[in-house]
């Protein structure tokens, strides 16, 4: 199958998972994010004109996945690359280097929860996809999570021509831009459950930052 | 004077760094002794900012604004400090930065925000600094610490490298190595012969001080 691009579409950064990430163990009171209404508000202002959402996918056997023996005896699979684009970061660098920390440690939460919010996006099309044909979807892997190891970026980059999105790889496997994820779903009538312990979907600690998908 | 000194200390409790400014300079116009009004007053505050970060009642925006207020009250009060004669209170030089091949900052420079607030001298080198360079640097300034931020298992061994550099260079013993990141612990740090890790800005501060204090 020829690869898929996504980028007509918009997502929306929930104010209350940008507060998630800014937590430091305990749930921060309404005082407390009252004080930073005003630069959250802003923020999200801001984040709203700098992301844009695009992805690329394919659906392809787990065996054809270069250099990997992870998914191999799985059917159907679908690999993605999404991300938020450039921008917001080149606008987080500038806040840092014009001593605007606050607001640069803001925008950049804000930039975490859209790329999450662009990959739930597209794991919610798969879903969809699925569906239509009366299969499900297992929850997401991500190289770098559990038992795939980040190394592996290298044969989900081999798969898919992530530049035609404007996401490259660097020697050391790390995406720029930055605010990028790369992830792997298993289509079926009964998916695998690809991070098997630690799947978020059974895991009640609410607040965790590492969380990727809902309950 | 004590009602000035408890004001230092709140204006940096409370990220206020117009009112942390305005004493800063009421400081100087009043001609309040410089140390006393440092050390019991503004330090007075970021101690207590990074004390309610570390029992969890601040969260990161106000501890940001802790550490900026700190800063700018500083900025005022450090050249009148150095032209007075007064010995430099640095705590010590540290040069920071994300390793090579590693690009993300904001959690570096978190760190050298709450060292530079807490005393310390700070060079910040950046995103993907390369080996060489972070020893360079660290040799050439006589730096007390090198701080090494990595996001990735895929980039913290340049983490190891800097460190064997120093060896190779004959610095290790004088150049103090601490290192941090979401992939970092306590035992890799051992496993590579750093002097520590530190888990977040606060954290952080603690180590630097307790590493190069010696
Ligand atoms: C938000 C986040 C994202 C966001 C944004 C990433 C970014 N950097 O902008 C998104 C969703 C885009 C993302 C993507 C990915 N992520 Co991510 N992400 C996180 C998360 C939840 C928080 C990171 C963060 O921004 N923290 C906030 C900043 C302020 O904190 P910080 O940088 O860690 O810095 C603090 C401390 O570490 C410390 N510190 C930092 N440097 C230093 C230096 C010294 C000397 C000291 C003493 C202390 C210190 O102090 C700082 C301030 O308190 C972490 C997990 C976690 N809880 O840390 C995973 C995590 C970093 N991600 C991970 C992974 C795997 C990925 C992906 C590879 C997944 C994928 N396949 O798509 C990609 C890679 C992205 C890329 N560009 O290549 C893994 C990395 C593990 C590994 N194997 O290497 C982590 C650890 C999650 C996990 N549990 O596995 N991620």
């Amino acid at each position: 199958m020829e690869p898929v691009i996504l980028d007509k579409f918009s997502v929306k950064i929930a104010a209350n998972e940008v507060i998630r990430y800014l937590e430091n163990g305990k749930r921060a009171s309404s005082g407390q994010i009252k004080r930073f209404q005003g630069v959250l508000d802003l923020s999200l202002d801001r984040a709203g004109v700098l992301v844009r959402p695009r992805g690329i996918y394919v659906i392809a056997p787990g065996k054809s996945l270069p250099g990997s023996s992870l998914f191999r005896e799985l059917e159907r699979m679908a690999f993605c690359v999404c991300t938020i684009g450039p921008a917001l970061e080149k606008e987080v660098k500038r806040l840092m280097d014009r001593d605007q920390l606050l607001e640069a440690v803001i925008l950049d939460a804000a930039g975490s929860v859209a790329a999450e919010a662009v990959a739930s996006h597209i794991d919610g099309i798969f879903k969809e996809q699925a569906a239509a044909e009366g299969l499900k979807t297992s929850c997401r892997a991500s190289p770098g999570y559990g038992d795939w190891d980040v190394g592996e970026q290298k044969s989900l980059f081999a798969l898919l021509p992530a530049g035609r999105i404007g996401v490259e790889l660097s020697p050391s496997c790390m995406m720029i831009p930055r605010k990028s994820i790369s992830f792997a779903v298993h289509i079926d009538r009964n998916p695998v459950r690809l991070r098997s312990e630690n799947s978020c979907e059974n895991c009640d600690l609410d607040i965790c930052p590492f969380r990727i998908t809902d309950r | 004077m004590i009602e000035h000194l408890k004001k230092c200390a709140q204006a940096v409790l409370e990220g206020d760094d117009r009112q942390a400014e305005k004493l800063a300079r009421l400081t100087l116009d009043k001609d309040y002794p410089l140390l006393e009004v440092i050390d019991k007053g503004f330090v007075k505050g970021i101690r207590e900012v990074g004390r309610l970060w570390e029992e969890g009642t601040l969260f990161l925006p106000e501890l940001v604004m802790g550490a900026e207020a700190m800063k700018k009250a500083m900025a005022i009060l450090q050249p009148a400090l150095e032209s007075g004669g007064h010995e430099q209170t640095k705590a010590g030089l540290v040069v920071i930065g994300t390793i090579e091949g590693d690009i993300h900052d904001i959690g570096k420079t978190l760190v050298a925000t709450m060292l530079s607030a807490n005393g310390f001298g700070i060079l910040d080198l950046g995103a993907d600094v390369p080996v060489q360079r972070f020893v360079d640097e660290a040799e050439g300034k006589k730096a007390d610490c090198i701080a090494i931020s990595a996001l990735l298992t895929t980039t913290m061994p340049g983490q190891k490298k800097v460190i064997e550099e120093l060896d190779r260079r004959s610095l290790r013993d004088r150049i103090k190595v601490i290192v941090g990141g979401a992939p970092c612990d306590e035992k890799w740090a051992l496993d590579i012969g750093a002097d520590g890790y530190a888990g977040d800005a606060v954290a952080a501060v603690a180590l630097a001080g307790r590493v190069i204090g010696g």
